[in-house]
C-alpha cells in the first residue's frame, strides 16, 4: 500500500485506533453518565464528587417509573404509534417518490420546488394551526389523530431521499417486468421495493425515531391520561418545584433502549440508504 | 449498488436521453403517476401547506384565540413591528450563529472521524454505532443530559473535570452568562449531530477506489495532500448535501435552547424560534408571533437557495 | 284507554329520566401534580374516588401536565374550543386567562360564590378577581419562609437566624468564613417570586394599589434600596450567583452545608425525606425590613373553562375541592389549606412545619392581580438582571422598568 514500514504502519493504526477511543469517551460519557444517574437512589440533588459509577446501585428509580400510573400504557401507546407512522410514512414517501422517479407529468416541476421549499419550514412553528384543525376534524385526543398528523410532517424528506434512492436504481428489471405484461404498480410494488430495501428501511426507522421521541404535538393533542405517548409520561416525572433527576433518567433510557436496540439491528440496511440518498443525491 | 464517482456521471446522461425516447410511448395510463402522488400528496397538503397558508392569514390580524373573540386586522403591521424589533434580530443573528458554528463543527469533526473510523483495522461497526449513539437520542433527553452535565458548582461534570485539570480555578455558572451559556448549547449542538454527518462522509469515503489513493502516494502526495487534493473534490457532491442539510436544522434550533437558557439571561441566548414561542405562548400575541415565524422561514429559504447557488448545485435537481 | 297512554307515557318518561340520571357525565381536571407524587396519589387515589361515589353520575378525569407545557397546552386547548373543564390553575396566570376568556365567571354563575368565597383566606381570593369579579376560587396556597440550616449557623458563631436584614448583613462575614464557597443566602433567578419578598419587607412597591402606575413605586427609593442591597451582597459573595442565573443548586448547597439560607415553600419538607431524612431544617419568618416580614404568597387557584359542557357537574366537583375534608387530606401531602376553618383543626395546630408558614401567610401578599402581570414581570426581570450584574445601576434600571411598566398599563 503506502510506502512506509511495517512498523511506522501498525503505529499509525495503533494511533487511529487510540483517538478514535477517546472520541468514543466524550460521544457515550454524557449517556453513560446518565445510565449511572438512574441507577442512584432518589436524587433530587447532585453529588459531589460527582462519580461516574455509583456508590450504590439500585433500581428505585426504574421501579418507581415502571410502577407509576400509565407508565406501561405510554410506552405502548408509543410504540403503537411509531410503528404505525413508520408504515404510513414509508408507503406514502415510498409512492410519491416513485412517481418522480419514473414518470414525467403535468405538474411534477412545480408541485417537487413546494416539497423542497416545504422542508426548510420549521414544524414547531405550525402547531396553532394544526391545532385547530385536528379539532375541527375531530382528530384530538385520538391516537389515529396523532399518526396522521406525525406521519404528514417527514414526508417531504424522505420523498427526496427515496426519489434519489430510486433514480439510480437499474431500470432493466422494471422493464423486463412491463414486457411480461405487469402493471405499474406490479413493478413498483415486486421490483422497486425489493430493490429499494435499504432505502426504504431508512425511512422506516427514521420515521419510527421520529414518531417514538415526539414531544410537543402530543403534549398538545393528547388530553387522555390512557393515550398518552412515552416522552410525555417522562416529562411528567419532572416537579414544578424540584425534580428527581435519577427518576428522569430512568424514564429516558427506557425510551433510548429502544431506539439503540432497532438502531443496532438495522444498522447495515440502513446507513447504505441515508448515506446513497446523500452521496448521490 | 454502483459506485458513483463524479466521473460517472458523463455516464448517466446518455442513459436519461435513450429514456426520453422511450417516453413518448408510456406504458401506463396518464393518470396512473397521480395515483401514486395523491396520497401522500393530499396528507401532506392538507397537515402542512394548508396550516402554513393559515398561518400567514393569522400574522395580518392581533389574532385572538377563544373562538368568538373578534381579531383585529392590522394588515403589514405585525411585519412591521417584526422588522423594527431589535430583540428578534438579536434572536436572529443568534441562530446565524449557531447554525454557523455548529455547522462547521459537525462537518469538522464529521469527517475527521469518518477518515479515521475508514482508516482503522478493527472496530469499524463498534465505532460507527457509538458515535451515532447521540444522533438517535432524543433532543429532550440530551437537553436535560446536559442541562446537568453543565450545572454550576462543583458537582457539575463539566466543572468538576476542568476544575481537575486545572483550566479553570473556579466552577463556572455555565447559564448565568450568554458566552459560557454559548459554550454549552453549541456542544449539545456538535456533540449530537457530528455521527450523522460522520456516517454520511464515511460511505462517501468508502466509495473511492484505493487505487486512487496509491496513484497519488506514488506521485509523491502526503496524508495531507492527499486529503486536500484527491478526497475532499471527490466527496464534494457529499460535502454540499450535509451542509446543507445542517444548516436547514441548524436554524430550526429550539428544544435544546428552551430547555437550558430559556433565551436568557436577558434574551441574550434568545434564537428565532424561541423568541416566537415566547411571543405567541408566553405574551399571547399570536399574530405577530405568525408574523416572525414567516420571516424566519423566508429567512431559511434563502440561505439555502444561496448556498446550493453559490457551492455549485448537484445537478441532479435541474434535471427531470 | 286514555289513563292507559298517559301511564305508559309517564312510564317512558320516567325511564327516559332514569337513563339521562344514569348516564355518567366526564369532566376533566388538569394539573401539574408529579406523576409519582403523594399529592397526584392523594388525589387519585382517595379523593376522586369518594367524590365519585358520592355524585355516582360524575365520572373525573385527572389529566397531569409537566409544568413547563402547561400554559401552552391551556392556550392550545382554548383555540381549538377544547379545554377542559376544571384547572389548577398558577394564581398569576387567573387574571390574564379571565381577560382571555378562558375561565368562566363564577361569581355571576355559581349560586353558592359568597358563602364559598368568605371560607377562604383573603389574600388567595383576590388573585382570582379580574374586572369586578371572580373567576375561580383558591385550591392550595403556600408561601416562601426564611429557612436556614442551624448547624451551619452555629459553626460560624451564631445563634440565631437574622430577623432582620441588617442583621441578615452583619451574618454574612461569619459564614463566609466557615469556608469555600459558602453563602449566607441564596435564590434562583429574579422573578417576582425571588424578588418580592426583599421590595415589599423593604417597604417597597410595583405600583399603586390601583394599578394604574408604577412610577415612584418601582423605581421609588425604598424598592431601588432594595435591588442595591440585592446587588451589593452579590458582589462581595454573601448572597450566591444564583440571582444572575448561574443556575446553582441551592437546594444542594442548603443540605450540603455551604449555603446558610434560603427562601422555600412547604415542599421542602416531604422532598428531603427521602434524601436527608437526619437533617434539621430551620424555618422562620422572612427577615424584616423597613415593611415588615413580608413574603409572596403561591399556590393555585381551582378555575372552571369558559367552554365547558358540562357546567353543573364541574361546579359540584369545585364545591367538593372546598370542602374541609378535601383540604385536609390534600393538606396532609403538602398542599396548603386555603380554608380559614381549618386552621383550628388539631392537624394544623400540632403540625410539625406548617406552623410557620401559616404565619407568614397573615402578613404574605399576592403577586399584582393584573392581567399583564407577566409582561410585567418580565420587566421587573430584566431590570433587576441590569442591576445585579452591575451594567446598570439599580436607579437606572428600575426608572426603564417603570417607564416600560407604565405603559403596559397604559394599554390596558
Amino acid at each position: 500500500m503506502i510506502s512506509t514500514s511495517r512498523s511506522q504502519q501498525r503505529l499509525f493504526n495503533l494511533f487511529v485506533f487510540l483517538v478514535l477511543c477517546a472520541g468514543v469517551v466524550i460521544a457515550a460519557a454524557p449517556l453513560f453518565y446518565m445510565i449511572s444517574t438512574a441507577f442512584k437512589g432518589s436524587a433530587y440533588v447532585q453529588e459531589y464528587p460527582p462519580r461516574l459509577i455509583p456508590e450504590t446501585v439500585t433500581l428505585e428509580n426504574f421501579e418507581t417509573a415502571f410502577t407509576s400510573r400509565n407508565f406501561g400504557r405510554a410506552f405502548l401507546n408509543s410504540a403503537i404509534v411509531a410503528i404505525a407512522t413508520s408504515v404510513l410514512v414509508t408507503m406514502l414517501a415510498a409512492t410519491m417518490a416513485y412517481s418522480f422517479a419514473r414518470f414525467e407529468f403535468r405538474g411534477k416541476r412545480p408541485i417537487y420546488r413546494v416539497l423542497l421549499i416545504m422542508l426548510m419550514i420549521p414544524g414547531v412553528v405550525l402547531l396553532i394551526p394544526q391545532f385547530i384543525l385536528a379539532s375541527n376534524l375531530g382528530l384530538r385526543n385520538s391516537l389515529p389523530g396523532l399518526i396522521l398528523v406525525y406521519s404528514a410532517g417527514p414526508l417531504a424528506f424522505n420523498t427526496f431521499l427515496l426519489r434519489g434512492f430510486f433514480e439510480n436504481l437499474p431500470r432493466e428489471l422494471e422493464e423486463a417486468a412491463i414486457i411480461d405484461g405487469a402493471n405499474s404498480f406490479t413493478v413498483f410494488w415486486r421490483v422497486m421495493l425489493p430493490l429499494a430495501a435499504p432505502a426504504i428501511s431508512t425511512v422506516a426507522v427514521f420515521s419510527f425515531l421520529g414518531a417514538w421521541d415526539e414531544y410537543v404535538l402530543a403534549l398538545n393533542f393528547l388530553t387522555d391520561e390512557t393515550l398518552r405517548t412515552l416522552p410525555i409520561a417522562i416529562a411528567n416525572f419532572r416537579g414544578q418545584h424540584s425534580t428527581n433527576w435519577g427518576l428522569v433518567f430512568a424514564g429516558s433510557l427506557t425510551a433510548v433502549v429502544p431506539t439503540v436496540v432497532l438502531f443496532i439491528v438495522f444498522q447495515r440496511y440502513f446507513i447504505q440508504g441515508i448515506t446513497s440518498g446523500a452521496v448521490r443525491g | 449498488m454502483s459506485i458513483n464517482l463524479a466521473q460517472s456521471h458523463s455516464n448517466a446522461a446518455p442513459v436519461s436521453r435513450k429514456r426520453s425516447e422511450d417516453r413518448a410511448k408510456p406504458y401506463y395510463r396518464t393518470y396512473v403517476p397521480y395515483l401514486f402522488l395523491i396520497p401522500g400528496l393530499l396528507l401532506y397538503f392538507l397537515w402542512t401547506v394548508y396550516p402554513l397558508i393559515y398561518q400567514l392569514y393569522i400574522s395580518f390580524f392581533d389574532w385572538k384565540i377563544m373562538p368568538g373573540q373578534v381579531s383585529e386586522f392590522v394588515g403589514l403591521a405585525n411585519y412591521q413591528e417584526a422588522f423594527a424589533d431589535k430583540t428578534f434580530w438579536l434572536a436572529m443573528r443568534n441562530t446565524a450563529g449557531y447554525a454557523i458554528v455548529t455547522v462547521a463543527g459537525q462537518m469538522i469533526v464529521g469527517l475527521a472521524l469518518a477518515i479515521l473510523v475508514h482508516r482503522v483495522v478493527v472496530g469499524k461497526r463498534f465505532f460507527r454505532t457509538i458515535y451515532y449513539l447521540p444522533v438517535v437520542t432524543s433532543w429532550i433527553v440530551v437537553s436535560f443530559l446536559f442541562i446537568y452535565l453543565f450545572s454550576p458548582g462543583n458537582s457539575g461534570l463539566v466543572n468538576y473535570i476542568l476544575l481537575q485539570l486545572g483550566t479553570i480555578d473556579k466552577p463556572i455558572s455555565w447559564m448565568a452568562g450568554a458566552d459560557t451559556a454559548w459554550i454549552a448549547i453549541y456542544s449539545l449542538g456538535i456533540w449530537k449531530g457530528m455521527g450523522w454527518a460522520m456516517v454520511i462522509f464515511l460511505a462517501a469515503l468508502q466509495g473511492i477506489p484505493t487505487e486512487l489513493y496509491e496513484a497519488a502516494a506514488i506521485d509523491g502526495a502526503d496524508e495531507f495532500g492527499r486529503l486536500r487534493f484527491l478526497t475532499i473534490p471527490l466527496i464534494k457532491r457529499t460535502l454540499m448535501f450535509v451542509f446543507v442539510a445542517l444548516m436547514i436544522g441548524g436554524f430550526q434550533v429550539f428544544l435544546s435552547v428552551l430547555m437550558l437558557t430559556g433565551g436568557g439571561p436577558l434574551h441574550r441566548t434568545e434564537v428565532a424560534l424561541t423568541y416566537m414561542f415566547d411571543e405567541a405562548f408566553g405574551k399571547l400575541n399570536f399574530g405577530y408571533g405568525a408574523a416572525l415565524s414567516y420571516i424566519l422561514a423566508i429567512v431559511i429559504v434563502i440561505v439555502s437557495v444561496l448556498q446550493t447557488r453559490l457551492f455549485g448545485r448537484q445537478s441532479q435537481e435541474v434535471e427531470y | 284507554m286514555k289513563t292507559k297512554f298517559l301511564l305508559i307515557g309517564l312510564l317512558m318518561l320516567g325511564l327516559v329520566q332514569v337513563s339521562l340520571a344514569q348516564e355518567p357525565v366526564t369532566i376533566t381536571f388538569w394539573h401539574t401534580y408529579n406523576e409519582v407524587s403523594p399529592e397526584n396519589q392523594t388525589l387519585v387515589d382517595t379523593l376522586i374516588p369518594q367524590f365519585e361515589a358520592d355524585h355516582p353520575n360524575i365520572k373525573v378525569q385527572s389529566v397531569p401536565y409537566p409544568y413547563d407545557g402547561f400554559r401552552q397546552a391551556l392556550l392550545t386547548s382554548a383555540a381549538g374550543g377544547e379545554g377542559p373543564d376544571l384547572v389548577r390553575l398558577d394564581i398569576i396566570w387567573s387574571p390574564e386567562f379571565a381577560e382571555q376568556g378562558v375561565l368562566m365567571n363564577l361569581s355571576e354563575n355559581m349560586p353558592d360564590f359568597d358563602e364559598l368565597a368568605a371560607a377562604v383566606f383573603p389574600g388567595p381570593l383576590s388573585t382570582n378577581a379580574y374586572d369586578g369579579a371572580y373567576y375561580g376560587l383558591p385550591l392550595d396556597t403556600n408561601t416562601r419562609v426564611y429557612i436556614y440550616n442551624p448547624e451551619l449557623l452555629a459553626k460560624a458563631g451564631i445563634e440565631k437566624p437574622a430577623e432582620t436584614i441588617d442583621e441578615l448583613r452583619a451574618q454574612c462575614e461569619a459564614v463566609k468564613a466557615t469556608g469555600e464557597s459558602a453563602f449566607v443566602f441564596s435564590d434562583g433567578g429574579t422573578s417576582g417570586w425571588n424578588l418580592l419578598p426583599w421590595i415589599w419587607s423593604f417597604g417597597g412597591d410595583i405600583t399603586d394599589e390601583a394599578i394604574t402606575t408604577s412610577t415612584g413605586y418601582v423605581n421609588g427609593e425604598k424598592t431601588v434600596a432594595a435591588i442595591d442591597f440585592l446587588h451589593e451582597m452579590i458582589d462581595s459573595g454573601c448572597f450566591s450567583d444564583g440571582f444572575v442565573g448561574s443556575g446553582i443548586d441551592t437546594w444542594g448547597g442548603y443540605f450540603g452545608g455551604t449555603i446558610a439560607s434560603m427562601l422555600e415553600g412547604p415542599w421542602l419538607y416531604p422532598s428531603a425525606e427521602g434524601q436527608y431524612p437526619d437533617f434539621e431544617i430551620g424555618a422562620a419568618l422572612m427577615p424584616a425590613g423597613e415593611g415588615g416580614h413580608i413574603s409572596v404568597v403561591g399556590g393555585e387557584n381551582i378555575v372552571i373553562g369558559a367552554g365547558t359542557k358540562h357546567p353543573e357537574e364541574a361546579m359540584e366537583f369545585l364545591r367538593f375541592t372546598q370542602s374541609e375534608a378535601y383540604q385536609l387530606e390534600m393538606s396532609k401531602v403538602g398542599q396548603l389549606t386555603v380554608l380559614t376553618s381549618l386552621l383550628e383543626n388539631e392537624y394544623f395546630t400540632d403540625h410539625p412545619y406548617y406552623g410557620i408558614f401559616l404565619e407568614q401567610l397573615q402578613t404574605a401578599r399576592a403577586r399584582t392581580p393584573h392581567p399583564r402581570y407577566t409582561e410585567i414581570e418580565g420587566v421587573l426581570n430584566d431590570a433587576a438582571q441590569f442591576a445585579l450584574r452591575g451594567e446598570m445601576t439599580a436607579q437606572e434600571a428600575m426608572d426603564a422598568a417603570a417607564e416600560e411598566i407604565d405603559a403596559i398599563l397604559a394599554e390596558s
